[in-house]
């Protein structure tokens, strides 16, 4: 297919800044990307980042991975309208029309519902799938080979019951 | 080190400045690499597309296995090259602790949000960034989780993520064979994301990009 990137292509691209990131010549530490979304809270909340807890625990994963997210935002704006060319705004996914309905309000309550469940999910686990997924997986942690197992079964359950893929292609 | 504190000032920018200069003192890469990274990261994402709705809901409704395959390869690979750039003192390890309550629910909530949303905290903004308003409500939906988790930390949240077991890795249980687990472990999962059968829903603007003998709906 045209304007992308092969996923073995891509593998081995995520892999090799994954060892960069880790590797002490790099950053020395694990690429996640959950902890800057309670940082950014703080930030936008206004919170007092003496008198909570968790701010003071995640001060530092928080911050950096709150650079790395504005990294984020600038590689997939660029690759989008330079390389790919799939820059479009659009509020509802084809295939949630297709599986699910053409309602726009659907569309955004489920969206903030769902963005909110995610992120209490991944803080209570430690971690997401770059957090545990990517970095734990590849240093062959127990933690997060259950997190995997679990996110799995519980994402191919979802798919099956909360969309109607009976009878479509 | 000498450690600065921007205190003065509590506004948005000062403590987007504060972020900056926790970075640049906290050891873990200039700013510049770990934005960069970021760029990287976001970029490899978007050039592979597996941000998509229709590659991560898809797979979740098994009719894509794009996210699976890359997913699985980066692992297998990174497996084994990891193990031996820290055998050989160019890397730490940072496991993360097995709590089990918080690994179950946690997983669980992660799993159905990722199904719905069709994104996960990695590749959501990558979906902002190409113009998905959809993703950035989810986004808005995040930070007032992230806002819910942080206020009620110490009086929920911790309690039902439970105890730490400790951190524990793979080759701990089979110690001599350290070696042998790493490279097993790589190569499974490598051949794992190779044997997942390659399967892909497409939308309109992907069919729209092949020519018209490649498209499936036209077969």
């Amino acid at each position: 297919m045209t304007n992308r990137l092969p996923w073995w292509v891509g593998g081995i691209l995520m892999s090799g800044l994954l060892l960069l990131t880790f590797s002490i010549f790099g950053a020395d530490r694990p690429i996640g990307a959950s902890t800057y979304v309670p940082y950014f809270a703080g930030v936008v909340f206004d919170l007092d980042s003496e008198k909570y807890t968790y701010l003071k625990e995640i001060k530092n994963a928080g911050s950096w991975e709150g650079v790395m997210l504005l990294g984020v935002l600038v590689g997939g704006f660029i690759t989008s309208v330079f390389i790919t060319k799939s820059f479009r705004i659009s509020l509802i996914p084809s295939a949630w029309k297709k599986y699910k309905n053409s309602s726009v309000l659907s569309r955004i309550l489920w969206s903030f519902f769902s963005g909110f469940i995610m992120i209490i999910g991944a803080r209570l686990a430690g971690g997401c799938t770059s957090g545990h997924f990517m970095s734990g997986m590849s240093q062959l942690a127990i933690s997060s080979m259950i997190f995997g197992t679990v996110v799995m079964i519980s994402l191919l359950l979802t798919g099956k019951y909360f969309y109607n893929t009976k009878g479509k292609e | 080190m000498d450690i600065v504190v921007v205190t003065e000032g509590e506004n948005f920018g000062s403590r987007i400045v504060q972020m900056m200069e926790s970075v640049i003192h906290q050891g873990h890469g200039s700013l510049a690499l770990v934005f960069l990274i970021g760029i990287i990261f976001g970029g490899i994402i978007q050039y592979t597309r597996v941000d998509k709705f229709e590659k991560i809901a898809g797979f979740a409704m098994l009719k894509d296995t794009i996210v699976p395959k890359m997913l699985f390869l980066t692992v297998g690979l990174t497996g084994i090259g990891l193990y031996f750039l820290i055998e050989a003192g160019g890397a730490h390890y940072h496991i993360k602790p097995i709590i089990w309550q918080g690994l179950i629910i946690g997983g669980t909530l992660f799993g159905i949000s990722m199904a719905i949303l069709g994104k996960c905290p990695g590749t959501g903004p990558v979906s902002i960034a190409e113009g998905r308003i959809d993703v950035l409500i989810g986004a808005i939906g995040g930070l007032f989780g992230g806002l819910v988790f942080t206020i009620y930390y110490n009086d929920f949240f911790k309690p039902l993520m439970g105890e730490s077991l400790g951190k524990f890795k793979l080759p701990d249980f089979f110690v001599g064979n350290e070696h042998l687990v790493v490279l097993i472990f790589g190569i499974v999962i490598t051949a794992v994301a190779i044997l997942i059968p390659k399967v892909e829903l497409y939308d309109e603007a992907d069919l729209a990009k092949l020519p018209d003998d490649a498209r499936p709906d036209k077969k």
